[in-house]
Formats: structure tokens, sequence, C-alpha cells
């Protein structure tokens, strides 16, 4: 479970975030979404403690990002919009180093590396440095990163972009499943058709405010806008919601 | 706009950032305006001398300052040459702007002209600043006139192209050759070991010895014994413009001048017209990965067990900041710097001449063992410098792997402190206790030093995470642009003032317990407790400092936003 408690953070006047107060329930996919600059990604960076917010925190499973940054992050699986490696390390050496930090080690942590490149189709460049990787094996890496401790909680700032559509295929599938077993995940995306296609719930963030949340269905009520029209989809949804329609 | 953009258009990036840059930090042109004339002055104090003395010398007086002139342009030359080269494989080949010159409707002609214009600027500018002050104590020295000082700006601008140009035709010619990257290793590995090679060479020349008249007769000859300068080179058509309008002796400055002229023009033809021919092949070249094998590496197979001892999260980040270390030439560089600083270091206390008995080399003695300590801590300080202080900023933008995992920050800045601390007290060690020796220094007080210095290098580790992480520069290529920053000059400052209160406050209670003449008898009462309270005040002062970096560093690791 997710609980955002009156998450605020301000750049001196400018206001990114503004008094964020809702939950994420468990098991639930979650779809963040907004325009450009709307506050999605500092959002994601106060929840998994890359940024202090000027007040109130974000509970991950309980436990306070900011009281006890440790074990929140050690439920979390964080996938960034800019999946930045280390350019000097192999596929491998850096699940291992992700894998130190995160407690796990010895033969179950080579088993989950080597389980997770194959999933991730990158079993035949585990040795090959990142730097020699593309942008979409980066992405697919740092997932694999994200998963290697099997977090409760998986959040994820654009995972599509750079994939290929099989990629994008396969992603989908990996978060259903996922959520099937429980783990509760955040999804910040500008894809509205795959956020339509897997999320529960939707949030729609606007200049840092949460303009509208709830399932698709309340989604429309909220906009006034009929399926059977042909015109209720999430796209149109969003456009009518953020006055951008 | 209508038509291909103009060349100011296409520059205008670079001129608003550099304009932006100059808005935001106002200490920051002031700091480094004020060592820049420091360092001019005592340039044109140099120059100003040896020239003076090359006048008093009326047969030799020309011609030894036509070879001082042709040896200033020929290193020139030679830095000039290779950093051109390295920038032009950046600026040509590497920066990810081409990307937009490319996407958009230039001609390759166009994006030659801007290329080669940010590659002149970045690889010229500081030769040319340090230059200056030369051509400067020319003028000074000969009284030029005017005219002088038109025909050094008329020599420069062909002198700087010339170098600009074969930059440009070997960056090319090496990324059709070789993959770009590969090169850009080795070049950023050659430069500076080239520099470190340079600078032994100049110290093993002992060029303090210019400043005795037998030193400088020395240099005399040595230049005199320099054979005559070959005609076919652009250092020796620059020297000849500039020696008759200095009135040293008549010449044809306005030959040469066209000579030089002529041979940029065809030079920077020559590149336009191989860039405009290959440059798309070459680009798409440059961009080409190092392919390695799937196989395991070697290094990730034995460092985990060698670090871990040290136990979680320190062992971890120590293995991954070795491997990195290992597998980045722009660290290996830092260590060719590294080596010429110790050997220069250890070789001047092996030179000093404190064995010939007298009063002033007994003076020397006891002044170079007091020194030594702050010059210890001075060598400590500028390796940190390449190596702490860079160490936020190389965690780059890849910090959110340590900042979503569940260790906290002090773990983070602990392991961070270990990686610096521990080697860099071991050099300082070393580096006193050799020295001390060379010296003859008493081993009490050795010992006092070496227990000093561990606590001065960790206030100065403590320091270089912190200043580190409160100037991160994410966007460099290499550490030696990190250690060269604004941020950088400060630190340096900073520990240098700490280093100068240790000094001060040891000196008299380490004269007063070891040194013979002065630590005749007891300690009186009062002598003790002044001893005591030096003594305190050194570990305050460390203590205060270290605990200070301590804080700032977590605050600013905390805060780091890449």
């Amino acid at each position: 479970m997710i609980r955002f408690l009156h998450l605020r953070k301000a750049y001196g006047p400018t206001v990114a975030v503004a008094d964020l107060d809702f939950t994420i329930e468990a098991g639930a996919v979650f779809g963040f979404i907004g325009p450009n600059g709307a506050g999605k990604t500092t959002t994601i960076r106060l929840m998994t403690g890359l940024l202090a917010p000027t007040a109130g925190t974000v509970l991950l499973g309980g436990h306070d990002i900011g009281r006890e940054p440790e074990a929140a992050k050690a439920i979390t699986g964080y996938l960034p919009d800019h999946p930045f490696l280390y350019d000097k390390l192999t596929a491998r050496e850096f699940l291992r180093f992700v894998g130190g930090l995160y407690g796990l080690g010895g033969g179950e942590l080579e088993r989950r590396a080597g389980d997770l490149l194959a999933q991730f189709g990158l079993a035949e460049r585990a040795g090959e440095l990142t730097e020699t990787y593309s942008h979409g094996m980066k992405q697919r890496l740092a997932l694999a990163a994200a998963l290697l401790h099997r977090p409760r909680i998986l959040v994820l700032d654009e995972p599509m972009v750079g994939l290929d559509p099989q990629g994008t295929v396969a992603l989908r599938r990996l978060l259903v499943e996922l959520a099937a077993g429980g783990v509760t995940i955040f999804l910040s995306t500008h894809s509205l058709h795959v956020a339509e296609a897997l999320c529960d719930r939707i949030g729609i963030l606007d200049r840092g405010r949460l303009v509208a949340l709830g399932s698709l269905a309340e989604l429309r009520a909220a906009a006034r806008r009929d399926p059977v029209d042909g015109d209720g989809s999430l796209e149109s949804v969003f456009l009518a919601i953020t006055g951008a329609a | 706009m209508s038509g291909a953009p103009s060349l100011l258009w296409l520059l205008s990036p670079r001129l608003l950032g550099a304009r932006g840059a100059l808005r935001r930090g106002r200490a920051k042109p002031l700091v480094l305006g004020a060592l820049a004339a420091l360092f001019w002055i005592a340039c044109f104090l140099g120059f100003e001398r040896t020239l003076a003395y090359f006048q008093t010398i009326t047969a030799l007086g020309p011609i030894l300052t036509q070879r001082l002139l042709v040896l200033i342009f020929a290193s020139f030359f030679a830095v000039l040459v290779l950093s051109n080269v390295v920038t032009a494989l950046t600026t040509f080949y590497g920066a990810p702007e081409v990307n937009v010159l490319l996407a958009a409707p230039l001609t390759v002609r166009r994006l030659h002209q801007v290329r080669f214009i940010e590659s002149l600027v970045a690889s010229s500018w500081m030769a040319l600043l340090f230059g200056l002050p030369a051509f400067i104590a020319y003028g000074v020295v000969y009284r030029a006139g005017i005219v002088f000082y038109l025909g050094v700006v008329a020599t420069l601008v062909p002198f700087l192209v010339i170098p600009a140009a074969l930059g440009v035709l070997a960056a090319t010619a090496i990324v059709l050759v070789f993959s770009a990257r590969r090169v850009r290793d080795v070049l950023l590995v050659a430069s500076p070991a080239l520099a470190a090679a340079v600078y032994l060479a100049i110290r093993l020349l002992r060029p303090e010895s210019l400043a005795s008249p037998s030193g400088l007769a020395g240099f005399a000859a040595f230049l005199a014994d320099v054979g005559e300068p070959s005609p076919w080179l652009p250092t020796t058509w620059a020297a000849e413009i500039l020696i008759p309008l200095l009135g040293a002796r008549p010449g044809e400055p306005l030959f040469h001048l066209a000579l030089l002229a002529s041979t940029a023009a065809v030079l920077y033809l020559g590149s336009a017209a191989l860039v405009e021919r290959v440059f798309l092949r070459a680009w798409s070249r440059a961009q080409e990965g190092e392919a390695g094998g799937g196989r395991d590496r070697v290094l990730s197979r034995w460092l985990p067990k060698l670090t871990a001892p040290l136990g979680r999260p320190a062992n971890l980040l120590l293995a991954k900041e070795v491997t990195v270390f290992l597998r980045d030439p722009g660290q290996w560089s830092q260590l060719a710097v590294l080596l010429a600083l110790v050997v220069v270091y250890v070789y001047n206390f092996s030179v000093l001449p404190l064995d010939d008995g007298s009063p002033l080399a007994a003076a020397m003695r006891e002044m170079a063992a007091l020194l030594n300590l702050g010059l210890a801590a001075f060598v400590t300080t500028s390796v940190a410098v390449r190596f702490v202080y860079p160490a936020p900023s190389l965690e780059g933008r890849s910090w959110w792997v340590l900042r979503t995992a569940p260790i906290p920050l002090a773990a983070i800045w602990r392991s961070k402190f270990t990686i610096g601390f521990v080697p860099l007290a071991v050099l300082a060690e070393v580096l006193v206790a050799v020295t001390n020796r060379f010296l003859g220094v008493p081993p009490g007080l050795t010992a006092v030093f070496m227990a000093t210095l561990l606590l001065v290098v960790a206030a100065i580790v403590s320091l270089g995470i912190a200043f580190g992480a409160a100037h991160p520069r994410f966007d460099a290529v290499n550490p030696a642009q990190i250690a060269t920053s604004f941020g950088a000059v400060l630190y340096m400052m900073l520990c240098l003032a700490l280093i100068t209160v240790v000094v001060a406050f040891e000196a008299w209670p380490v004269s007063r317990l070891f040194w013979p003449p002065v630590a005749a008898g007891p300690l009186g009462g009062g002598e003790s407790a002044l001893v005591g309270a030096a003594f305190g005040t050194v570990t305050l002062v460390t203590s205060a400092a270290f605990v200070a970096g301590r804080r700032a560093g977590l605050r600013y690791l905390a805060a780091l936003e890449p």
C-alpha cells in the first residue's frame, strides 16, 4: 500500500507538488498521468527518497520514507525515466552491485540475476559494459535491477519509453502478473492507452495538483464523457480534465 | 529566419551559455581572475628578468631573444596540437549537439565552420592566456611600439589556426581508422601523462638555478647551443615576424607573416575539404561502441572476495569504485600526474643543500622540517582534489541507484570517506617519513608530524566530499575537468588555510620539544601549558573541520540532484 500524506514540494515560490493526499491499495496498478511539467517525476522522486519534501510525507508499505527510509526502500523497486547506469560495469556486475545493496548475495543473487537477465533478453550480452547498450537495453536492465529483490511496491517512471513493441507487450504482461501476485504498481506514463488497459485507478496531475482520481469510469463521470458516444477514452477524459480539449 | 543561418546564430547557444554563466556567479570570475592575475604577474616577471639579462650580452643577445621566442612558440605549438586533436575529437565526433546540427538544414561546410571555431576557442584560450605575459614582457623589455603588439595579434591568429586545422585533420583521420572512444581514451591518458613528463623534465632541469646570475648564464648557454631553428616551421616564422618588430635585429616580418597566414589558410581549407568529403562516414564510425565478449570479467570474480571483510555497503562501493577506476582511462591519467607530483616532491628534498655545514644550511634544514608537515599536507590536498573531490560528481546520474537503495546516507558517506582516507593517509605518512629521513629529523618529531597528518588528512577528505557534493559537475567527461573547476579551487584554498593554521600552531611547540638548538632545557610549567594548548588547538581545528565537512557533506549529498 502507498499513502500520500499532504505531500508538498516547493522550489522557492514555485510549487511543484501541492498537497497530494490519497491512498493506493496493495496489489493495485495505479496510473499517474499529467501534462509535461505537471510534477509527476518530482512526485516520484519524493516517493523514492531522491528528494526531500517541503511538507507531508509518503508511506510505502506502512513505512514513512522520511523517517524510516531504509525500511521503505527495502520493499520498493524503482525505474527512473532516464535509467543512467554505471557505464563501466557489465550488466551482470551491475545486478550484483544492486543486489548487494538490497542485502542479497551468494547463489541466490546469482540465480535471480541470471533469471532476470534471461527474462529481459540480456543474457547473451550480460558480460558487456553497459556503455555499449542501447536505451531500450538499459531500460530493461534497470527494470531487472528494480525487480531483483522482489519488491512489494514498484515505482515506474515512463517505463515504455525506449522499449520496442515486443518489449512493451512483455512489460505489460509482467505488470499484470506482478499485480496479480500482490505487488502495488505506481505507473507514471504518457501512454494513455497503456494506462487505460492496465490501471485499476488513475490519478491526473496538473500543475502540481491532483485534479482527478478514480477508476476510468469515475473519471469519465467527472469529465461528463459518455463511452457510448465514442468519446469516453482516457485520452478525451484527460484532455477534458486538464482543460486542453 | 530565411536562408542558411549565420555563423553567429549557430554559435549563439555557446555565447548565451557563457553569458549566463558569467551572470550567475559573481565570486567565481573574481577568484579565477585573481588567480590568473597572480600567474600573469609571476610569468611576466620571469620573462622580463630573463630578457633583460639577454640584453646585457651584446654579441649573443638578439640570437638568444630569437631562440627563446622560438622555444615559446614551439612549446605552445606542441601543446596546442595535442589539445586540438583531443578537442576536435569531441567537438566534431563526440558532442551530442552535433546531432542537432546534422539534423538541421545545414551544409557540412557550415557545420565545419561552427565546430572549427568552437574547437579553436576551446583549445587555444588557455595557451593564449598563459602566453600573453611572455609577449608583453618582450614588448616592455625592448620598449616596443604599438606595431609590435599589433604584430603579436596578427601572428597569433594564423598561429592558432594551424594547430586547430591539424587537430581537425588528425581527429578525422583517426576516427576513420579507429573507434573514437578508444582513441579518446588513449588521448585522455596521453595528454596528462605528457604534461606530467614535461613537468618532471622541467623540475629535473632545476629551474630555480635561473634565479642566480650563474643559472641565467647557463640557460643562455643552453639556448645558444640549441641549433639554428628550422626555416620550414611555423614556430620559426612566428618568431621571425616579431623579432624585427622588437627592433632586436632586421628581418622580413611581412614575408614570414605571409608564410604563416597562407599555411594557416591552406590547412584550414584542407580541413574543410576533408570534413566536407567524409564527415558523415566519420561521424557514423565515431558512434560505434566498443564490442565486448559475453564472458564474465576477471575483476568481478575476485574483487568482491577481497573487499568482503569491509562489510556492506563499504565492500560493494569499494569493489564498484575500483572496477570503474580501472576501466576508466580518464582516471588513469590522474595517476600519472600524481606520480610526477610525488617524485618531484621527494626529489626536491633530496637536492636541498643541507650538508655543507654552513649556518645557512642548518637554518634551512630547520625550516624545511617544519614546512614539510605543511607541504606533505598540501600534496595530499592536491591528490584529494583529483580523487576525493570528483567522487560525488563521478557518481553522477547513476546516483539514483545508491539513493533508492535501503542504505543510510551516512553509510554511503562513510564508504566514500574510507575509500578516500586510507590511500591518502598512507601517501601522506610515507611522504613525511621519507622526506624527514632526508632532512635528518628526530624520530619523535616525525611521529608528531605523522599523527598530525592523520587528523589533517581526515579533515581534507571530509571537506573534499562536502565541496564535491556542493559543486557537482555531472557533465564532465573526465575527472580532470572536475578537479579544475571553481569548487575545486575554493576547496584547495580552504585546505590551504587549514594547513597554514595547523603549521602555525605546531611550529613553536615542535621546535621547543624536538629541535636541539631550542629544546635545550626541560619545559617550564607555563611552557607545558602552552605546548598542550597548541597541540589541543590543532586537534580542535582539524576535528572541527572534519565534523563540519561531514555535516555539510551529508547535507549536500542529500540534496544532490543529477
